[in-house]
This record gives C-alpha cells, sequence and structure tokens, in this order.
C-alpha cells in the first residue's frame, strides 16, 4: 500500500530491463464467441501459455452468438482494432473472408501451413475440415469446433416399438417407418421430430439434401443445385415426418424438452448438445446416438457446423505466436480437452486415436457417433449475394407450410427456388 | 455578441437593458440542456435519417446514396408488410384488452379492503418479472404436450392446441403474454385514478336515484376516469408497439410473426444491413411520434375540461 509513483515506475522500468533478456513477451488478443465456450478456451489457454511462457493469451469478451461476433469483426475492422486471432462460425466465414481480405486485414495461412513440412497438414487435419475454409485456393482458417448433426434415441421407446437399438435404421425411410411404430398419442408420445422447420440455420435443409446425394449449389457456386429430384426428395420426406413419423410442429427447444421428458423417440441435432442433453435425460431412459441417415451412401454428406480459427493480426511477431497458437488449439490434447466437454467433433486427426480420446470413447460410445460420418462431413453452403440468412428464413416459412401440409411438396419446392434465386440476385 | 465586439471601442460597459440581460441569462441556463439534447438526441437522429437514405452495412468500403430508395423497397418488402400487419394486430388485441382488463381488475382491487394489498402486489409483479426469462417459463407453460395449459385444455375435453407453433395462434398468444405483463401497470394506474374520484359525488349520485353498481359506474366513475383512461389507452399502445422480446424468444419471427421491432433488429443485426434498418426505424420513430402527439394534444384537452 506504500506505492509510490516513483517505486511503480522504477519497477516498470526494471522490468522492462529484465524483459529482453528473455525472449520478447508477445500478448496476442482473441475473440470467441459463445460465453459459455470459456469452459474449453480457458483451460487450452492454461495449458498453451504453460508451455509457451513467452506468449500471453489474452482473450477479449467473448460475443454472444457467431452473428454477434461477426459484427464485432467486421467493425473492429474499420477502427483498425481487430483481435489478433478470431474464432469464426463457418456459415459466416466466406462473407467475412471476402471483407477483410478486400481490406488486407487477414492472413492467409498456407505459407506457415507449408514450413510445417509436407506431411503436417496430412496427419493432423483431415481433407474434409481443412476445406471448410480454403477460398479461391487459399487457406484463411483451420476447423476448431466441428459438429454435424446426428440422431439422437429413446432406446427404451425403440425397443418397446420393436426395433433394435444396436442396429438404427441408417435411411429416412427406416427411420420414418420406426418412428411411426414409436408414435402412440394416446399416451402424449411422438415418434420423431425433425426441427427444420424452425431450425435457426439451415443446417437441417441442407443435411437433408446433401444426404441423398444431391447439392445445395452447382459446382461454380454461382445457382442452388436442389431445383430437381433432390429438392422434391427432401420435401416429400419432410412431409412425411409428419403424416407417417408422428411428428408434431414444434420449436426445436420444445422438443428438446419433450425429448428429455421421454415423450418422443427420435430427434435430430447437433452433438455440440450432447453433454446438455444426457444430463437432461439423466436415468429417465436409456439415450443412445446413431449417425445421420444416409440414402445414397456413396455420394451423399452432411454439412458441418461449428467454427475455424482465424489469424487477422498482421504483425511479423505476433503472426508466429499466433500460428504457434493456432498449432496449438487444433492439436490434439487442446481437441481432447474440447471434445471431452462439449460432444464436439475433434478437428485433429491424431485427437481420436489411443493416446488422447480413445479411453473416453470407450467409456462414452454415445459421443464417438460424429466421428464416425466424418469422412461424410461437407462444407455448409452459403448462397452468394451474401443473402444467406435472410435466403433460409424465408426458405424455412414455406418449408413449415410443406410440412403442415397447406402446400404440397411440389408447390413448396417451386416457391422455394423462386425466392431463392430472387434473393440471391441481392434483391 | 456584437454588444461584446463593441464594447471596448466605446472605453466603457454600456448598462444593457433588462430585457436583453434577461434574454442573456435564459439562453445561458438553456444552453446546456440544448447540448445535451443535441449530443444524445437530435444529432443521433440526424445520422439515421443520412443513414436511411443511403444502402450502408457494416464492413463496407463504398456507401451509396439511394435517396428515398429504402422507403420504396420497405413499402414492397413482404417482411416489413407482414411485420407491420402483425404490429397491428397486436395492438388491436392488448389496446382494448389492457385497458378494460386493467380497469376491470382496478375496479375490484379497489373495493377490497383487508386484501387490496395482497391483490396490488400480486397483479404487479408480472411488471416486475423481466420479460425474457418468463417468456421462457411461457414457453413450457405452454407446451403442447409437457405444459399445464394443454393439460387443464384437455382435462375440460379441448383439442390440444399448440400456441406458439400454429401460424394463426402466434400473435394472439404473445398477444396474451403482452396483456399478463402489462395489466398490472395499468391496474395500478386506474387505481390512482379511482383514488382521486370524490367521495360526495358518489353521494350526489344517490340522492339523484343512481343507486346500483352499474348506474354508479355509468354516472360517475367512468366519465372520472376519462382522463386516465386516455392516459392508460396511450401508453399501452406504445408499449404494445414495441413489443420485441417475446417474439426473439418464443418465435424468433418464425412462421411469418415478424413484428416491426423484430424486422429491425433482423436487418440491423441479422443481415447487417444498417442503411435500410436505419430507414425501417424512421417508419418506426413516425408512428411513435403520432401516437406521442395525439397524447399531447388529447391530454392538453381534457385536463381543462
Amino acid at each position: 500500500m506504500f506505492l509510490t509513483k516513483r517505486s511503480l515506475l522504477a519497477a516498470a522500468l526494471s522490468a522492462a530491463a529484465i524483459l529482453p533478456a528473455h525472449a520478447q513477451q508477445i500478448t496476442l488478443d482473441v475473440l470467441y464467441c459463445f460465453p459459455s465456450f470459456a469452459r474449453f478456451h480457458e483451460p487450452v489457454a492454461a495449458e498453451f501459455m504453460k508451455k509457451n511462457p513467452n506468449i500471453k493469451i489474452n482473450f477479449r469478451a467473448p460475443s454472444p452468438t457467431y452473428d454477434d461476433g461477426h459484427q464485432v469483426i467486421l467493425r473492429s475492422a474499420l477502427t483498425r482494432q481487430l483481435p489478433d486471432i478470431f474464432y469464426s462460425g463457418f456459415h459466416l466465414l466466406p462473407e467475412m473472408v471476402r471483407t477483410l481480405d478486400a481490406r488486407g486485414q487477414i492472413t492467409v495461412l498456407d505459407g506457415m501451413l507449408a514450413a510445417e513440412g509436407a506431411e503436417f497438414a496430412k496427419t493432423n487435419y483431415p481433407q474434409s475440415l481443412m476445406s471448410l475454409a480454403v477460398f479461391n485456393k487459399k487457406t484463411y482458417g483451420i476447423a476448431f469446433n466441428a459438429s454435424n448433426p446426428i440422431v439422437y434415441f429413446n432406446a427404451d421407446l425403440v425397443k418397446k416399438a420393436g426395433g433394435d437399438p444396436n442396429n438404427f435404421p441408417k435411411t429416412f425411410d427406416g427411420i420414418i417407418k420406426l418412428a411411426a411404430k414409436i408414435n402412440d398419442p394416446a399416451n402424449g408420445i411422438n415418434g420423431m421430430a425433425y426441427d427444420v422447420h424452425g431450425w435457426p440455420d439451415s443446417w437441417l435443409f441442407e443435411a437433408a439434401i446433401g444426404q441423398a446425394g444431391g447439392r445445395l449449389l452447382n459446382a461454380e457456386g454461382t445457382d442452388i443445385a436442389f431445383d430437381g429430384p433432390a429438392g422434391l426428395n427432401a420435401m416429400k420426406t419432410f412431409r412425411r415426418f409428419v403424416t407417417e413419423g408422428g411428428m408434431q410442429l414444434i420449436d426445436w427447444d420444445q422438443s428438446r424438452q419433450q425429448f428429455g421428458a421421454g415423450k418422443i423417440g427420435i430427434i435430430f441435432s447437433t452433438p455440440a448438445h450432447l453433454t446438455q442433453v444426457t444430463g437432461l435425460v439423466g436415468n429417465k431412459f436409456d439415450l443412445k446416438t446413431s449417425t445421420f441417415p444416409m440414402d445414397d451412401p456413396k455420394n451423399g454428406y452432411i454439412p458441418t457446423g461449428g467454427n475455424a480459427v482465424v489469424m487477422l493480426t498482421q504483425d511479423a511477431a505476433k503472426q508466429k505466436a499466433a500460428w504457434e497458437f493456432i498449432k496449438f488449439v487444433t492439436g490434439p490434447e487442446a481437441q481432447k480437452i474440447v471434445v471431452e466437454m462439449t460432444g464436439y467433433l475433434p478437428t485433429n486427426a491424431r485427437a481420436s486415436g489411443a493416446d488422447f480420446l480413445g479411453p473416453f470413447y470407450e467409456k462414452n460410445p454415445n459421443y464417438k457417433t460424429p466421428i464416425l460420418q466424418i469422412d461424410r462431413a461437407g462444407p455448409w453452403g452459403a448462397y452468394p449475394g451474401g443473402n444467406t440468412v435472410r435466403i433460409w428464413r424465408a426458405q424455412r416459412d414455406i418449408v413449415g407450410q410443406v410440412m403442415r401440409g397447406e402446400k404440397t411438396p411440389e408447390q413448396g419446392l417451386a416457391d422455394i427456388v423462386k425466392t431463392t434465386r430472387d434473393m440471391m440476385k441481392g434483391a | 455578441m456584437t454588444t461584446l465586439a463593441l464594447a471596448p471601442a466605446v472605453g466603457r460597459v454600456p448598462r444593457r437593458s433588462r430585457p436583453v440581460r434577461e434574454w442573456l441569462a435564459g439562453t445561458l441556463f438553456v444552453v446546456p440542456a440544448t447540448m445535451l439534447l443535441l449530443a444524445i438526441i437530435l444529432a443521433p437522429l440526424l445520422c439515421l435519417l443520412i443513414l436511411s437514405l443511403t444502402d450502408y452495412e457494416i464492413g463496407a468500403m463504398q456507401i451509396r446514396w439511394l435517396g428515398l430508395g429504402n422507403f420504396e423497397k420497405a413499402l414492397s418488402d413482404p417482411v416489413f408488410r407482414r411485420a407491420m400487419g402483425n404490429t397491428l394486430l397486436y395492438v388491436a388485441l392488448v389496446l382494448p384488452g389492457g385497458v378494460i382488463l386493467g380497469l376491470l381488475v382496478a375496479l375490484l382491487v379497489h373495493g377490497r379492503t383487508r386484501s387490496r394489498a395482497f391483490y396490488e402486489v400480486a397483479y404487479f409483479l408480472p411488471v416486475t418479472a423481466t420479460l425474457i426469462a418468463m417468456a421462457a417459463v411461457w414457453q413450457f407453460l405452454l407446451h403442447p404436450k409437457l405444459g399445464p395449459v394443454n393439460g387443464l385444455l384437455k382435462a375440460a375435453g379441448f383439442p390440444e392446441m399448440a400456441f406458439i407453433s400454429e401460424p394463426s395462434l402466434l400473435i394472439p398468444t404473445l398477444a396474451v403474454i403482452g396483456l399478463w405483463n402489462l395489466i398490472g401497470f395499468n391496474m395500478i394506474l386506474f387505481l390512482a385514478g379511482l383514488t382521486a374520484i370524490p367521495r360526495d359525488l358518489y353521494d350526489a349520485a344517490e340522492i339523484d336515484g343512481a343507486g346500483g353498481p352499474i348506474d354508479r359506474f355509468l354516472t360517475v366513475t367512468w366519465p372520472q376516469l376519462a382522463p386516465t383512461t386516455m392516459f392508460v389507452a396511450v401508453t399501452t399502445s406504445i408499449t404494445a408497439f414495441k413489443v420485441f422480446d417475446t417474439v426473439a424468444v418464443l418465435t424468433r419471427g418464425r412462421d411469418g410473426s415478424e413484428v416491426l421491432l423484430y424486422a429491425i433488429y433482423l436487418e440491423g443485426f441479422q443481415y447487417f444491413k444498417i442503411g435500410y434498418s436505419a430507414a425501417l426505424t424512421v417508419i418506426f420513430l413516425a408512428f411513435m411520434l403520432a401516437f406521442s402527439v395525439f397524447q399531447a394534444f388529447q391530454l392538453d384537452r381534457r385536463v381543462h375540461y
């Protein structure tokens, strides 16, 4: 308490004198989204700083959602107060890269990847995930959290309906037939819920098209590619969920509550909710997960959600430190921490091995499901024209009309196609 | 200003006349408030007006002047038109409901003697509750399978209702939640109005033969409450116009349930179209202004009747 200005100054001076003896101390500003993710970001950063004492990780106040984080980045790009490192949602990444690249405020990582040796990228990063942050053949980020939709089911209800929990159907047709048997309105039980009509983003919509071998966009990414059998098949399937599978159109978080209460047989959701749903279910029933159905196992894919870590700093010394940090957070030790806490898919190929997550998966087989479908992980499409969020909101309402039977699948698809094309032009 | 500059040339400070001095003092007193008004309200409003005439997007490198383009677009924008219709429907449900139910509750509570404090607190509680947190509770209450509301409906022989899923029920359900939140506040306003009615008016009415409760209400209470009712009606419509939180939590604008503020939020904070969002805000402000002006004039007239 007797510190004077002078003694503080002296302390500061002596500290400054000591520092150059060490390697230069570097502080990296890092921004991530979802404050609840502090539970793994903080321990990962602590582990990193232990191993790299000359680099300090300074987290900025996390943004509440990917969209908010995206806005913060765009705003700070104007005021030149960007963090050094940012975790961007995959679905917003193309737009962010487009904006920041034009301003020279984002770093391309290919040079640093190449400097690690030819084998490095191959042994650590699965190709399907790597490609999610590549635009114009340049790598702008590396997947950090990744998830693709999985099936959650109530094994007790499945057994009661005569199904085999260890041999869960692998096609939508099989799932709908099973759900029809589970459906029991007299006891307040719904067969299934595929909450595409209220999902906040196009994830489940694209998954339904992709799993059957359809594509959201053509190869050049200039126009939609689901205005044919692929789209119609998806629309008909959506309607069948309701007419045959006993699905009721409620909101997705209401579905999750009802599933947790043991009153829905099958739901589709992100593995990132696995820990949460497991807690919600408790001992009420036997909760199991299964891979997302694949009507076309050869050409099918499912869109990948999550975020990629990107480097925004343009300072050479900081870039070096930031690269070390990026390598660490996408490395197997860090991924082990993240996966065990959330249920996300590990984005490092070595992480699921026996040295890291192997024993965990042995004990918690439900968490392993996302890995079983990693080779089907595809990009999560964004429409040209920068209207992706708006387009999905319009599509979603039409999907709801088809599911409620207010429009035929054919009429619904025609409306979706027209609306999407109009909005892609930037209208 | 001119006087000050001339003063040294004349060599002696001339005595200013009293009106000038008063004018100067008055101006000086007004300056701080004016500066604040400028900085906090007028300047941002000007920025909003300017932005509403452009196509500004967050992060964009250039900005284009659109003139009234954004406003033209709003008129033909199906989402905005829907939002406008929904908001008007919401106001149409909440305004009469909030006034009539608020008055009814106030009359009932006013008649209590010992339990009055209890009812006042009970009805006022929803006003103090955070609507966002309460919306999560409503979501559970209205759950078609798990919620107690549907449990009651089914026990009474009614079919199951998906209150926050069925598109045609969305706005009415939100209006009911809005009413639940609002009635307590309106009740307090009406109670204040009721307390201010002189007792001897009732005595006079009784002597004149208006003894029944309905007669008393129609001849004394209702006319005496007219200024309060006008005030309640205007504040209720303004509150109803600003509906946002229940939509943001319960429906997220799903199935065509956008309201004005939610449409503005979507454009500005989800699609990043700041220019267009500003234009919608200007339209919204125009509505609010109309209400406020109406209120000011009406209240002015009523006070001196």
